[in-house]
């Protein structure tokens, strides 16, 4: 893309990024699993709360699937509620 | 019968023989009914996200259990007295996943990381005239 490109499509439309597709959904995504904290803790802030799904473009069914496995996760004291 | 995932987390202090041994029990309730254990998994003494009753550690284990309603309200019942188990909670699920769960392979990727350094292109031998005179010396000191 070049930079003009760019320009012109901001002077149109200030908010029309494009927009990232699901990191679950497609062909080799990875399943949700209570059991995989590597993979869950990508979904959560330093903090240990659950990333919005508006920022880590999660499609909403997978967002639903992705807060209960988090959740199990922090039942089973495999990732804190709460850190620092 | 319908099928559970069963995730227990016993006390630090317990040995893991111990913990095998108070999973016999368990199963041994699942198995006088009817049900069975389709797996079974020790992921080994972990340390908590959180303390649970002032404890730091646990030992994680892992089933997989096919019985009956009735049977694993029993088997719970059972669980929440004992005072060696910290927590547990079962799941009902659809099918049981063949092969070890994800903790059992987060192990050999360890293994994996010294070997990035050890590979290194051969740099002893230059067969091009050297053009500073710094590598010229060594060239020298080499041929000599």
């Amino acid at each position: 893309m070049t930079q003009l490109e760019i320009t012109r499509e901001a002077v149109r439309r200030p908010q029309n990024r494009r927009r990232k597709s699901c990191p679950f959904s497609g062909p080799n995504a990875p399943k949700i699993d209570y059991k995989d904290v590597k993979l869950l803790t990508r979904f959560t802030s330093e903090r240990g709360k659950i990333v919005p799904s508006r920022i880590s473009a999660v499609s909403a069914k997978k967002q639903r699937e992705l807060s209960t496995a988090i959740k199990r996760a922090r039942f089973l004291a495999l990732m804190p509620y709460a850190s620092v | 019968m319908r099928l559970y995932e069963c995730v227990i987390i016993a006390r630090q202090d317990v040995s893991s023989g111990h913990v095998e041994e108070l999973l016999n029990e368990f199963c041994a309730i699942i198995e006088n009914d009817g049900g069975s254990i389709q797996k079974r998994e020790y992921w080994g003494l972990r340390s908590l996200a959180y303390r649970i009753k002032k404890n730091r550690k646990g030992h994680y284990v892992l089933l997989n259990i096919e019985t009956e309603p009735a049977t694993l309200a029993e088997f719970e019942r059972i669980m929440g007295l004992n005072e060696d188990i910290l927590r547990f909670m079962t799941i009902s699920i659809e099918a049981v996943d063949e092969g070890p769960s994800v903790m059992m392979q987060v192990k050999p990727e360890r293994s994996e990381r010294p070997r990035s350094d050890s590979p290194r292109p051969d740099r002893g031998e230059r067969r091009e005239p050297a053009q500073n005179t710094e590598t010229a010396n060594v060239s020298v000191a080499e041929g000599a």
